[in-house]
């Protein structure tokens, strides 16, 4: 159960979230996020002591919401094959259904370094999410279907393939909605990785 | 008549047969093995590392050496520091000397009627089992040596600490073996000097002579050593007569009915290794004094095994100075291990006598390995026509008491012969 | 205390390594062996399986096999003997506890009461007193102690291979040198050097393995991992794996993770200390 301090976070992540993807990053202010909830600015500072601190909340939030979604998948007594059209199926739809939060992901957290140099070195920050694609790439090499190979090589394979789909569709480049996209690009990732 | 021969790393069974009261010929059987050859056969070659030594709790560390020799040998073309091969050669030493002492206080003493000395048994080879530890984790059982040379990086204070290991041993060995400095030891050539002095050394020559026994046990006075390090020569001898050149290619194991052991000869003769070979290949006075009188009876076997311990000693100090720790411990084989189709030998001297192992290789697995252990040379069960050494050795004696000291007198190590 | 150490299919290794323990005089004046494959004693191994001799703990050493006889006797008529009398069995070594390196996929090679992780009945009614002190070799002073424990009737907690939680409830991980190099994950190490952790390349299975290597030194100086000789697992009823020098991965993650660490702990652990370089771990110790 969460606490009503952690619901009112998820509130302002999410007004945040959205003004980031009208606004822009640097141009939306605490202020502003406050003034979108009728919330006084002290009493925004209650629940995230600055925009850096709140960035970085941000990310960690959507890196838990994505490794939840994840996990789920990863638990579930099914092939590799299938796993990786339900992971890429949970991306697409996250991005169609809160295009805010892989919005804030390719346009700050990777864009803007400089914001999450300290506190999110490295992948600390997207851990959960990451740990996640690490279980999947482990059970399908354990399993005898994907190769064996370096993590890293793998990792960008998947993660920059899908990123760069939500990123044409952000353009407005893709004729189709995402959804249509599924099975084309599992099918690509799953015959990329397989043994 | 048969005699269950026990307390030789393992048992044994003599088959004796007398004619006119006399032993005319004794039938060797080894009772079991654990056919670790055939457990190597498609294992990956490095696991030979962990493996080899489970063939033998007092000379694992030998079986080690000889192992990771054999798998660097299946390379054209492998680098491996000076400072690897001195570290090999001198735990290798440390593990001969912890045998010598041991044989001597718990095998030699009963056969001769004294009771088992555990502290001269045990001390020096605590000590010596520390000196291997301090570069190679733990003794027995580890497999430190690798292909490319050891796991460990060696520091000054390793080197301390083997220095005084070794001297306390040496101090040890100066108390009990023989109240003398250990240098004018080393370069006694005199029997007589040895026979009148203090120590458990004497004692025992005396005692053999006192019993009236110092002659029996001569076999046919052929020597042969195959390992090569900077102590040790190789050739192979008929008396005094010595050649140093030979080919283990001319080794041939047979199998042998009943037993769980094989013979094994070079160009068809059967051959004596051990210390008393390694003395006469490499001419050491004092045997070569003791040879002219008492030739390869166990007086001189006996003599023999414990003059090496003063020479790996003494010798093992050197080899401590010798060290270049700025050399790498380990060097990584250019091509992996896991690339080779090839076969290798390696052979080194362990504490009974020479260690040969032959390895093939391919795609990564073991797809043959053969083992010859120096107690397989020793007690080869020939026929009555062509005796191995041991057998010779205690043919024509009175009593089975007599052969069984004479048996002993070759140090048998049964799990090693039948592997 | 009456002893009697019966070698069946052994290296010898296990009795060696008892001859390392430090105060071995003053333990051969607490007990006695009725029977030891190296020391004199009283009886000969003919009059140990001939005769019903007196004795209070039975040291088994070794693989057991069907039909294997000792002295002409079969092994199985000699352990019934002796493992009715005795008060305590104890197998000493990973061969006897658990079949060990001499196995060599024969169903007719066992452990006592185990065939590496599966426990069978050919010696049910002796499971009661039997403890298990794997190793290959044994550690002496384990050995040693646990004898004084019977003799002293102190209450030793088994765990479920029967082996004393007093020294294989720890893993050997514990007390290593290396342990700075494992806590943040460095996984830079090379074969030759002071410097790093054998867990994630060199085949170190020391976290997962039971034991006291690192608590209780070997030879009282030193152990496998802090010269930097991977684990081997020596102590565990898998014993020996495959490929001892490699660590299996997949996709970078070892097979085998640290004893009773979940692998999202693990992993996130592993994620967190990867975003960190820490200079002090990739230079030189002594350079």
């Amino acid at each position: 159960m969460k606490t009503k301090k952690e619901l009112k976070k998820e509130i302002i992540i999410q007004a945040a979230l959205e003004l980031f993807s009208k606004k822009g990053f640097y141009t939306t202010t605490i202020p502003d996020i406050a003034q979108s909830l009728k919330m006084s600015v002290g009493n925004m500072y209650n629940y995230f002591k600055s925009k850096d601190i709140l960035a970085k909340e941000i990310i960690k939030h959507i890196s838990h919401y994505l490794g939840e979604q994840l996990k789920s998948i990863n638990e579930k007594e099914i092939s590799t094959e299938e796993k990786t059209k339900q992971i890429v199926a949970v991306y697409f739809e996250t991005a169609n259904l809160k295009p805010e939060m892989i919005d804030y992901f390719l346009r700050v957290f990777l864009s803007n370094r400089e914001v999450f140099k300290e506190g999110c070195e490295g992948m600390i920050c997207v851990n959960d999410f990451v740990t996640e694609i690490m279980i999947y790439f482990e059970d399908g090499v354990k399993n005898g279907e994907l190769r064996d190979q370096d993590f890293f090589s793998a990792f960008g394979l998947f993660m920059g393939y899908l990123g760069g789909m939500v990123f044409l569709k952000g353009e407005n480049i893709l004729p189709n909605n995402l959804d249509s996209y599924i099975d084309d690009i599992s099918n690509n990732i799953y015959k990329a990785l397989k043994v | 008549m048969i005699e269950l021969i026990e307390k030789i790393e393992g048992e044994a069974k003599l088959n004796f047969s007398f004619k006119n009261k006399k032993i005319d010929f004794v039938d060797i059987e080894f009772l079991s093995s654990r056919h670790i050859e055939n457990i190597l056969k498609g294992k990956n070659p490095l696991d030979a590392l962990v493996i080899n030594p489970r063939v033998c709790g007092i000379c694992n560390h030998a079986h080690l050496i000889a192992t990771v020799q054999a798998l660097e040998n299946c390379y054209e073309d492998i680098e491996v520091s000076q400072k690897a091969k001195i570290a090999r050669e001198l735990t290798l030493n440390f593990e001969i000397i912890q045998n010598h002492f041991k044989w001597i206080y718990l095998t030699l003493f009963p056969l001769l009627g004294f009771k088992q000395n555990i502290k001269g048994a045990t001390y020096p080879s605590q000590l010596m089992a520390k000196a291997i530890a301090t570069i190679a984790g733990q003794y027995p059982h580890n497999s430190y040596a690798i292909v490319g040379g050891i796991v460990s990086e060696i520091t000054t204070n390793d080197l301390i600490k083997m220095e005084n290991y070794l001297d306390e041993v040496i101090k040890f060995y100066q108390e009990t073996i023989v109240n003398a400095d250990i240098e004018d030891f080393l370069v006694c050539d005199s029997i007589e000097k040895i026979l009148n002095a203090n120590g458990d050394l004497p004692l025992i020559l005396n005692t053999l002579k006192n019993k009236k026994i110092s002659k029996i046990g001569k076999s046919f006075d052929r020597f042969i050593a195959f390992g090569d390090n900077s102590y040790f020569k190789s050739g192979r001898g008929v008396k005094t007569k010595i050649n140093h050149n030979i080919n283990v290619k001319y080794v041939n194991e047979h199998l042998n009915k009943n037993s769980y052991a094989k013979n094994v000869k070079f160009k068809n003769y059967y051959y004596e290794v051990g210390a008393l070979s390694r003395a006469m290949i490499n001419k050491t006075p004092l045997i070569k004094d003791s040879h002219r009188r008492y030739q390869d009876s166990i007086f001189s076997r006996i003599l023999a095994r414990i003059c090496e311990i003063p020479q790996l000693l003494i010798h093992s100090k050197k080899l401590i100075s010798q060290i270049n720790l700025e050399e790498p411990s380990y060097i990584k084989p250019k091509k992996d291990i896991s690339k080779l189709n090839a076969s290798g030998v390696g052979i080194i001297e362990a504490a009974r006598g020479s260690l040969i192992h032959k390895v093939n290789i391919k795609e990564n697995k073991i797809i043959e390995y053969q083992i010859i252990t120096p107690t397989q040379w020793n007690l080869s069960n020939g026929s009555k026509y062509d005796l191995g050494i041991s057998q010779k050795a205690m043919a024509g004696l009175e009593d089975t008491k007599l052969a069984q000291i004479v048996f002993k007198s070759f140090d048998v190590c049964s799990v090693c012969t039948t592997h | 205390m009456k002893l009697l150490w019966l070698n069946l299919l052994s290296c010898n290794g296990n009795v060696h390594s008892f001859l390392n323990y430090p105060n071995i005089e003053n333990f051969l004046k607490d007990f006695t062996f009725i029977y030891h494959p190296t020391l004199d004693t009283s009886y000969s191994l003919k009059d140990i399986v001939s005769k019903d001799i007196d004795c209070d703990v039975l040291l088994i050493d070794g693989t057991l096999e069907d039909g294997h006889t000792k002295a002409d006797v079969d092994i199985k008529e000699i352990i019934n003997k002796y493992g009715q009398k005795v008060k305590k069995i104890i197998t000493v070594g990973t061969c006897a506890s658990f079949g060990g390196i001499f196995l060599n996929d024969e169903s007719t090679k066992y452990g006592l009461h185990f065939r590496q992780k599966v426990e069978h009945d050919r010696y049910e009614q002796f499971k009661e007193k039997t403890i298990n002190i794997s190793g290959c070799p044994i550690h002496p002073e384990i050995l040693v102690n646990t004898l004084y424990s019977i003799k002293k009737e102190y209450h030793l907690k088994l765990d479920l291979y029967l082996r004393p939680k007093e020294f294989f409830a720890t893993t050997i991980h514990n007390g290593c040198t290396r342990n700075e190099y494992f806590e943040y994950k460095i996984d830079n190490h090379k074969f030759g050097n002071l410097e790093g952790c054998m867990f994630y390349d060199h085949g170190c299975q020391g976290p997962y393995t039971n034991g006291s290597c690192n608590k209780i030194l070997w030879n009282e100086v030193n152990s496998k991992t802090r010269v930097g000789h991977p684990c081997m697992g020596c102590t565990e009823p898998t014993f020996p794996k495959e490929n001892l020098f490699e660590t299996k991965t997949n996709m970078g993650i070892p097979q085998y993770l640290p004893l009773g660490v979940p692998k999202r702990a693990y992993l996130s652990l592993a994620g967190v200390a990867k975003a960190f370089t820490i200079e002090r771990f990739h230079t030189k110790i002594n350079g």
